[in-house]
């Protein structure tokens, strides 16, 4: 390759190439010797998403017969984060000493950022919903993380009509999206299902009356599954319901208990509604036929070794929380990844749609969504 | 003591010299913030979707044939044959919004030369001069990584074209050579946003060479392949990898470093990697007194890198069906650099990369849908300006439906209407998950006198805490996939030389 001429001079050429760093070296001494970091973007990451939040309960209000809303204020006086409506967050609670983190979505309307409520119902089975119910009293202190998840209505991707259909505190996600919908004009129209086993179960309905009569575009429809009432449907939604409306062009944002999603997974299928129309809020798929038989969960993390109790009807990170061990852990229905765990050895039966490709392969799990089938060893990050 | 090395952070770079120091013999703990390892080379579910959260192509890797520096590199650290590689057909293709043009450079030097040939009549003479200047710039590096005393005085007889061209300008040096002006607007547009005709032509030239050399790559599963390969590799040789514990502390004395904290253990140590920040490390994570004024100095002399929109989508339809068939596009305003470059100052500027993940890929996601990554880089402060907790949610959506409205436009494509899955990242988002100091993803700009052959030949006399060295897209070799890998073991290696002085 024939070289190219720059500079003639050797001498000068190599002069000039150690000007360089000579140059450098002057602008690093005369460049300011500021010790502080001025982060804005991380003032605003900081805002939006903190880690933990000390909050208090300032109110408590019993909704129905066995759901109460808490009303949660920081306790440093500030305002919570903004939050996409449809967000929870995750409440840390001690029971017994042992501390178990369990995912709650924020109720109230996202304008308000002086309090976040959650809305609680205390299920027989629940040990951590029931202890809240029956324990908890204004006044007490609580850790919460900042808002999460993806359950959230989406102007670029979803339809400006939205049917929501929901069932109990399956409401609890929905009621923030519809006032945020409805406030900022986001929509041309919402339509919600709303099901119940009777009328007194119905949470908000005189809110959700309200809004009706306000907003001309938000129609409510309330269900009951076993009592029959004037002007309320009578039984389950179903598909001869839905299709009395025009299903074309519009978003579904579905939130309830499990056999809901399943019936309604069903009708959305027979309607061939592609799945970019429906939005769920995650729930755990609950395993049938699994009885309390117990293996040994070999647990590792850092140096430490535990081994512990487990039960084949109780999940991995439930096992883990009895005994005093405590991972890290958000949604608890294997989504976030913050429990993402090694499977060392041992028959599992877990959900693997959350996880990565290559996860799969490597046998990573998330414990909230895993439960034993033989004695277990796992690693924890 | 307990290990002869900590590692901050399990990014890249952290990886690599972890990796590179534990095969040697040296014991090795990486302290990771986060869940897992990887930093920004990931994935992330949504709904049947599996986004890579950074990586659009990995350049300078080739394939058993014709092997790359990265491919090297992986057989150094015995993982090449655990990653499977999908080879790109092209290494540009490019849109020009305003002339309404595209143009397509396929893989390989000659090829190159010829497609340039092609679009530019009678550019063929200076491109080949250009890639034996690049050559020659590449066998100085190479000359000078291999001096055990690190001296320029011989480099002018061995390189005097190198030593001659360091102090130019990209520009500058195309048109000494001859380059026709398309030729010259073309070449550049293919290495926006980082670098543009007024900058160094040296880092230009390599950056370059590296991405038409050898076939770029992408890793059928994602980066967060490359990354668990790599932590696997790394957890077998008998590393340790600490997760959720975030450094709070380096202990230095005398300008040494003596401990590094987290939040409930300290660990005695003599040699700290940090594959974070400088900038943060300098001011968060040493006692003020204990860092020399220049460091800071230099800190401060800096521009920080581009930050970037990034908008992840998973539509219900296959590329073949929207009229996709490039695996990334470059979609420019104009092939005039310079405007462009000044630009990104703006967030809403109109060039934009896309990457169609499934024409690299074609199992990325199930058959009849498509991953499309689009990505707009920006520089200045319009985002903190602009942007507060209260309209965060809004001006998320309103930047990603920019991108979006584009992509169709230059296109000539629609997609809006076939999204499944949408996720949006921000300078919030990369802050959150990498801590990197006001969320840029660049590093620091390669700018003047802060270009990769600047910060490589003066580290040595920059290394103003004895037994902290830095690596990542902050280090030497500046960001991006390829470099932070190679510079992940080259700072392995010096630290490895250091522990042995002993």
């Amino acid at each position: 390759m024939k070289d190219i001429i720059i500079e003639k001079n050797p001498k000068k050429a190599k002069a000039k190439f150690d000007d360089l760093f000579l140059a450098r070296e002057q602008i690093i001494k005369s460049a300011s010797k500021d010790a502080k970091l001025h982060d804005s973007i991380k003032n605003l990451t900081n805002t939006l998403h903190p880690k933990n939040i000390e909050v208090e309960v300032t109110k408590i209000v019993e909704e129905t017969k066995n759901v109460k809303s808490f009303y949660l204020k920081r306790k440093e006086g500030e305002t919570l984060p903004n939050f996409e409506a449809g967000s929870y967050i995750t409440l840390e609670i001690k029971i017994n000493d042992r501390i178990y983190k369990r995912p709650y979505s924020i109720s109230s309307n996202p304008k308000n950022t002086q309090e976040y409520r959650i809305t609680i119902k205390k299920v027989p089975d629940g040990l951590v919903s029931t202890h809240v119910y029956d324990n908890c009293k204004v006044g007490d202190v609580f850790t919460i993380s900042g808002p999460l998840g993806n359950f959230h209505y989406n102007k670029i991707r979803d339809e400006k009509d939205v049917i929501f259909l929901c069932g109990g505190t399956g409401i609890t996600p929905i009621l923030p999206m519809i006032y945020e919908l409805l406030e900022n004009q986001k929509v041309n129209s919402i339509l919600l299902y709303y099901g119940n086993q009777k009328k007194e179960d119905i949470l908000w309905e005189t809110n959700l009356e309200e809004l009706q009569t306000k907003y001309s575009n938000f129609k409510v429809k309330f269900l009951l599954t076993e009592e029959e009432i004037e002007n309320y449907i009578y039984g389950n939604i179903t598909e001869e319901i839905l299709k009395k409306e025009n299903l074309n062009g519009k978003s579904f944002f579905v939130c309830g208990p499990l056999e809901m999603y399943k019936s309604l997974n069903e009708i959305f299928k027979k309607l061939d509604i592609p799945n970019k129309y429906i939005r769920h809020e995650i729930y755990k798929e609950e395993l049938e036929n699994l009885l309390r038989i117990e293996h040994k969960l070999t647990i590792k993390k850092e140096n430490q070794t535990y081994t512990i109790s487990c039960y084949e009807n109780e999940t991995l990170l439930t096992s883990m929380e009895n005994n005093h061990i405590n991972p890290k852990a958000h949604c608890t229905v294997g989504e976030c990844g913050f429990c993402r765990s090694k499977l060392l050895s041992g028959e599992i039966k877990t959900e693997i749609s959350s996880l990565r490709k290559k996860d799969i392969e490597m046998k990573y799990i998330h414990p909230c969504v895993t439960y034993p089938l033989s004695d277990v060893s796992i690693e924890l990050p | 003591m307990e290990y002869d090395v900590i590692v901050i952070g399990a990014g890249n770079a952290g990886l690599v010299s972890a990796l590179t120091l534990q095969k040697k013999g040296k014991k090795v703990l990486i302290l990771e913030k986060s869940k897992m390892a990887g930093g920004v080379s990931s994935s992330f579910k949504r709904g049947i979707f599996e986004f890579d959260i950074s990586l659009s192509k990995l350049t300078n890797y080739g394939n058993e044939e014709n092997k790359g520096e990265i491919f090297h590199l992986f057989d150094r650290l015995g993982i090449s044959s655990k990653i499977t590689m999908k080879e790109l057909e092209h290494s540009f293709h490019i849109i020009d919004k305003e002339k309404k043009e595209s143009y397509t450079f396929p893989v390989g030097i000659d090829n190159f030369i010829e497609q340039m040939e092609a679009y530019v009549p009678n550019s063929k003479v200076s491109m080949i001069t250009f890639f034996g200047l690049a050559e020659e710039i590449r066998d100085a590096f190479n000359y000078y990584n291999e001096q055990q005393v690190k001296n320029t005085e011989d480099l002018y007889l061995k390189f005097p074209n190198f030593v001659q061209l360091a102090p130019c300008k990209t520009k500058e040096v195309l048109k000494k050579i001859g380059m026709p002006e398309k030729a010259i607007e073309l070449l550049v547009a293919t290495s926006l946003p980082e670098k543009n005709e007024d900058e160094n032509f040296v880092s230009f030239a390599l950056h370059l060479e590296n991405s038409i050399k050898f076939p770029s790559v992408i890793p059928t599963l994602t980066s967060h392949e490359i990354s668990s390969v790599l932590e696997k590799e790394f957890l077998n040789m008998g590393g340790k990898i600490n997760y959720f514990k975030e450094v709070e502390e380096i202990e230095v004395e005398n300008k040494m470093v003596k401990k590094v904290k987290t939040k409930d253990k300290s660990y005695l140590c003599n040699h700290v990697i940090a594959n974070i920040s400088p900038i943060t490390v300098y001011c968060n994570l040493i006692k003020k007194e204990e860092v020399p004024k220049e460091a800071f100095g230099l800190q401060n002399s800096r521009d920080l890198g581009a930050k970037c929109i990034t908008v992840y989508l998973g539509l219900n339809k296959s590329p073949k069906e929207i009229g996709l068939t490039k695996y990334q596009y470059i979609i420019l305003n104009s092939l005039q650099s310079e405007k462009e470059f000044k630009k990104m100052n703006q967030i809403k500027n109109g060039n934009l990369y896309a990457t169609i993940r499934n024409n690299g890929v074609e199992v990325s996601s199930r058959e009849g849908t498509t991953e499309i990554t689009l990505t707009s880089y920006f520089y200045g402060r319009d985002f903190e300006k602009e942007v507060n907790s209260s309209n965060y949610y809004e001006k998320k959506q309103e930047f990603a439906e920019f991108l979006i409205e584009s992509f169709e436009a230059s296109t000539n494509t629609s997609i809006k209407e076939y999204i499944e899955e949408i996720e949006i990242a921000t300078p919030v988002t990369f802050n959150r998950y990498t801590s990197h100091p006001f969320g840029v993803v660049k590093g620091f700009n390669e700018k003047g006198y802060d270009n990769f052959l600047s910060r490589y030949f003066t580290e040595e006399k920059e290394t103003f805490i004895k037994g902290l060295s830095f690596c990542g897209g902050f280090g030497s070799r500046a960001s991006g996939y390829e470099n932070t890998y190679l510079n992940g073991e080259e700072v392995a290696n010096k630290v490895y030389e250091e522990c042995m002085e002993k």
